[in-house]
């Protein structure tokens, strides 16, 4: 075949130009450390690393939600914590104040210094966090949710609680309307109230409750009379006659029916009564209302202030109750929490390794494409240079 | 006796000629276009002698050119694919330049989205919300640099496209005034004039697909496209480029005498590649920027709506973006006015479409001319619905043949703003609480509560929903309703589904959700919009439509590098093929020197033998 002097030499300045060009791709690859450097380069690669990039960067905005609803939760358990110390004080000094050794004197004395941790529990309960939102408003976060008025202590907060996304489809709430913890106890054992009469004139005193079978108790009002001194009736809201027995300290004195038990003890008169009513509600500060109440009123330790103490000592223990399970809450969460840290952590691993296999240039086989371009163009400029010197015009002298 | 002087000089002649040609030849080596030329020789007539016939020496026959119109008209062919390829890489190759630039909207995104959890965060604090606006305006102004980019791509591609039209106007000329100089050239062909226009002819196929006819005078004819002619004998036709007709700011390459469009027909070259590149790759990557950036406003706007803000007012718009661009042709006669807007972003494609009146009728096409089929009778009550657009045809009477020309998602991402600047107008909160009587003795619960209408007075005001039988409902005391389970309770401009199953006497209650400054629910649902799937009928979220923008860019210029690589190889064939013909071989033609030299040197020698004989016989008289 003939050959065309000048397209020969245009083809080997065409090849070497190609060539030049292969190692500039190369060398811009080593410099990025990237094998796609356009989408052109490989584009199913590149829109696959859009994506990886974008779920690891949701990934890492999870964590960062992680480590904000951590330190949330954290304040919310310190709180809680003091609260905590605040009620087992409170408690202690309940069951001193009952003490038989009491006199009235001193249990003013321990009035005055449930009075104090009242005004510390409220300064608890509207404690604010680092941004200045009241941990405990719900999502009224702008004013203090706990505001003392005539007849106690009110919340104007909300129910709502701040949820953060801790992964995909995982929210996580990151604090607990106040209303939970402090407004809306249980009382009693948290299904009945046991009380006494107003007027009872014997020594008897309801003591510890229990439901014996929840099923047989139908959560309505009943009353219990003593017809004598050793027996009692029960009757229902309708004055039917539900049950009746012999009332024996020796054996406890337990008053059972419907499911429920209550423990009486002292000697009652004929004609006092107890009620025994299902659970509401009531605030905390309510409770330590009740209690100082009964600590400051004179002959503090009678039969009645006795009743009344034990009903408010059992909802002071359902509050202790309610804030253990709000903490217990808390710490679930902030298990989760770390669980789904753990899990992101994977996911991040997984991401970034899929991403750097996706992009990420391979520096071995670069490093050899490198030198073996480098050795193509110099074959290249050599065959060009060995051509150039081959003419037949050379040799006619 | 022959005349051996004759014979001498003859010889002498035509070694002259050989070596003029192999000079011509060794000169041109490097010429484009040039082919190389032959001297043919042939022996004189003879002198009879007799009985015999004494040769008189040797006459030049012919200059002739080493031509095959055959890999001629392959190598045009090859040249006119290489243009094209050329061009469409260069342009694709801009592209994704663009696309791998700083302006990465992914990261954007990514940021924004970011910047949304954070707030949700902390819904309260003044520094979130700000971050928040900012990291917004940062996405908007990416999406519009994007835009930008493509936008001055497209600029770019106007810009060769009125070049290139002007170099295939010259060139054409060039080859009419070629064509008319070669068929008045009297004797042999002119051969460097063929390779002239041979040149210019490969020139042009560079510039534009063409087909080349020869005519019986030696002349030839060139058409473009579909047999539009830009040469036909000593007459050049010119090409011109005018406003498309729906987008003045849009230029068509047209037959500059009859002013027809002929955009649609012309392949082949860098005129082809340009507009190839800018229907087929840089409208729609325009198109789906655009998707993405209306999908994105429209669905964060969405989400934004059923919140409120610091202030206790429902959520503004958060972005602003330009929706669909109608354009009316310029030929219209009717006073129609169309207007087209988005009806269900699910539903909404990236291409562009026509809606032309026929008469009678309105019939839409989409990009390709293929028919689409429509809803509703295009009033403002009852507009025309097809993909996920809504047409509304106003003004006057539409004449036969008038159209209009509907963008939906083209300006879109130019567009995007950030709506608000008061750090206290984002939306963070629900605006609404809905509840279940703790009394309930159904299974009723509150499902989805969501803002049907936010210019409803009433929104916020309470309201309790009674239940008188698992299927009759009243709100406030007012009339029964029927209940059906699934179906939304709708009043006072919102809107409350009911999961489970509500009993007789069971109450619901809906509130306004006031001083909620740490609610954050309405922002993680913001948040979740990054997620969410928004285009293709929930497929695609806004994120992952940028994802295909990104492939789709990225195929295109592999695609374009590929043939752009395969192009040059059937290029490099065709003219390695043409030169092995047509192309001076510098071997060769010192081969051929030292044959004309020696030829020469010999014929001189033959007159030199005349002269010695002549003498001889002259010295015989002496």
């Amino acid at each position: 075949m003939r050959v065309s002097t000048s397209w020969m030499q245009q083809q080997s300045v065409n090849t070497m130009m190609e060539r030049q060009g292969d190692l500039s791709d190369i060398q811009t690859q080593m410099g990025t450390g990237k094998r796609i450097n356009q989408p052109s380069d490989d584009p199913v690669g590149a829109a696959r690393a859009v994506e990886l990039t974008h779920l690891d960067a949701d990934t890492a905005q999870y964590q960062r939600n992680i480590t904000s609803a951590n330190a949330r939760l954290g304040l919310e358990d310190q709180t809680l914590s003091s609260v905590s110390n605040v009620l087992d004080r409170i408690r202690t000094l309940t069951l001193e104040g009952m003490n038989g050794t009491q006199t009235d004197e001193s249990r003013s004395d321990i009035a005055a210094e449930m009075v104090q941790l009242r005004s510390q529990l409220m300064g608890i309960a509207n404690s604010k966090d680092s941004q200045g939102d009241y941990i405990f408003a719900g999502n009224r976060t702008g004013a203090a949710p706990f505001v003392s008025q005539a007849g106690g202590v009110s919340y104007v907060g909300d129910e709502g609680q701040r949820m953060v996304a801790a992964g995909p489809g995982l929210q996580v709430a990151t604090g607990d309307p106040g209303s939970t913890i402090f407004m809306d106890v249980p009382t009693g054992n948290g299904t009945f109230v046991v009380g006494a009469t107003a007027g009872n004139t014997g020594t008897a005193v309801a003591g510890a409750t229990s439901v014996t079978d929840a099923s047989a108790w139908d959560g309505g009002t009943y009353q219990i009379s003593f017809t004598a001194p050793d027996a009692y009736e029960v009757r229902d809201s309708g004055g039917t006659l539900v049950a009746s027995g012999a009332y024996d300290t020796q054996k406890g004195g337990m008053v059972a029916f419907n499911g429920v038990q209550v423990a009486l003890s002292g000697a009652p008169a004929t004609g006092d009564s107890f009620t025994v009513a299902p659970s509401s509600t009531q605030s905390v500060f309510a409770t330590m209302d009740a209690i100082i109440a009964s600590f400051t009123q004179t002959n503090s330790g009678g039969t009645d202030a006795q009743n009344a103490l034990n009903g408010q000592l059992a909802n002071l223990d359902q509050s202790i109750g309610s804030l253990t399970r709000a903490r217990a809450a808390v710490g679930a969460r902030m298990n989760a929490l770390d669980q789904q840290q753990a899990l992101n952590d994977d996911l991040t691993l997984q991401y970034k390794t899929a991403l750097s296999d996706v992009q990420d240039l391979n520096y071995y086989d670069a490093v050899s494409k490198l030198s073996l371009q480098s050795s193509a163009l110099q074959a290249a400029q050599q065959t060009f240079s060995k051509l150039q010197n081959l003419s037949l015009f050379n040799y006619i002298k | 006796m022959a005349d051996l002087l004759s014979t001498g000089v003859s010889g002498l002649l035509a070694a002259q000629v050989g070596l003029s040609t192999t000079g011509h030849n060794v000169s041109n080596a490097n010429t484009d276009g040039y082919s190389r030329q032959q001297v043919s020789f042939a022996a004189r007539a003879p002198q009879a002698q007799g009985q015999y016939y004494v040769g008189t020496g040797v006459d030049t026959q012919a200059v002739q050119r080493a031509y095959s119109q055959y890999l001629n008209t392959a190598l045009w062919s090859a040249s006119s694919s290489k243009g094209r390829a050329d061009a469409y890489q260069a342009l694709t190759d801009q592209l994704n330049n663009q696309l791998s630039g700083s302006s990465n909207l992914q990261a954007s995104l990514d940021t924004f989205f970011g910047a949304v959890q954070d707030m949700a965060n902390a819904p309260a604090d003044a520094s979130a919300r700000g971050v928040l606006l900012a990291r917004a305006g940062a996405l908007a102004s990416t999406f519009r640099a994007l835009s930008g980019q493509f936008g001055s791509l497209d600029g770019q591609v106007q810009r060769q496209l009125t070049d290139t039209v002007a170099s295939i106007n010259s060139d054409s000329a060039a080859i009419a005034k070629l064509n008319e100089r070669i068929r008045s050239s009297t004797g042999t062909q002119p051969s460097d004039l063929l390779d002239q226009r041979d040149a210019l002819i490969k020139k042009l196929s560079g510039e534009v697909g063409i087909s080349v006819a020869t005519q019986n005078d030696g002349t030839l004819s060139v058409f473009v496209g579909n047999g539009q002619a830009l040469v036909s004998g000593t007459q050049s036709y010119e090409l011109g480029t005018a406003p498309n007709a729906y987008d003045a700011t849009r230029l068509e390459v047209v037959d500059k005498g009859t002013g027809a469009v002929l955009s649609g027909r012309i392949g082949g070259g860098t005129l082809g590649a340009l507009l190839d590149f800018r229907g087929n790759v840089l409208d729609p990557a325009q198109n789906q920027l655009g998707r993405a950036a209306l999908a994105m406003a429209d669905a964060f706007n969405a989400q934004h709506a059923q919140g409120v803000d610091l202030n206790g007012q429902l959520g503004g718009d958060f972005f602003t973006v330009a929706g669909p661009a109608v354009q009316a042709a310029s030929g219209n006669t009717g006073s129609a006015t169309l207007s087209a807007g988005i009806a269900d972003l699910g539903a909404l494609g990236s291409q562009d479409y026509t809606l032309s009146f026929d008469g009678t009728a309105w019939n839409l096409r989409d990009g390709s001319g293929a028919a689409v089929a429509m809803s509703g009778t295009g009033t403002a009550a009852d507009p025309f619905l097809a993909g996920g657009l809504s047409f509304v045809v106003g003004g006057g009477a539409a004449s036969a043949g008038d159209s209009f020309r509907i963008q939906p998602t083209r300006n879109a991402a130019g567009s995007i703003a950030v709506a608000i600047t008061d750090p206290n107008k984002i939306a963070a909160a629900v605006p609404l609480l809905g509840s279940a009587a703790s009394a309930n003795t159904g299974t009723g619960a509150v499902g989805a509560l969501t803002v049907a209408d936010g210019t409803d007075p009433n929104l916020f005001t309470a309201s309790s929903i009674v239940f008188s039988s698992p299927t009759t409902y009243s709100i406030d005391g007012g009339a029964a309703q029927t209940f059906t389970a699934g179906t939304p309770i709708v009043h006072n401009g919102w809107s409350l589904t009911l999961d489970g199953a509500p009993s007789a006497g069971d109450t619901f209650g809906v509130k306004a959700n006031a001083n909620a400054r740490g609610d954050n629910a309405n922002a993680l649902k913001l948040g979740a919009v990054a997620n969410l799937g928004v285009l293709d009928g929930g497929a695609t979220s806004v994120g992952r439509a940028y994802g295909q923008l990104v492939g789709q860019v990225g195929s295109a210029g592999s695609l374009a590098d590929d043939a752009a690589k395969t192009q040059t190889a059937v290029y490099n064939q065709a003219m390695a093929s043409q030169q092995s013909v047509s192309g001076v071989n510098m071997d060769e033609e010192a081969a051929n020197l030292v044959r004309f030299q020696q030829a020469y040197q010999a014929s001189a020698q033959i007159i030199t033998a005349a002269n010695t004989v002549f003498n001889a016989l002259l010295g015989a008289f002496k």
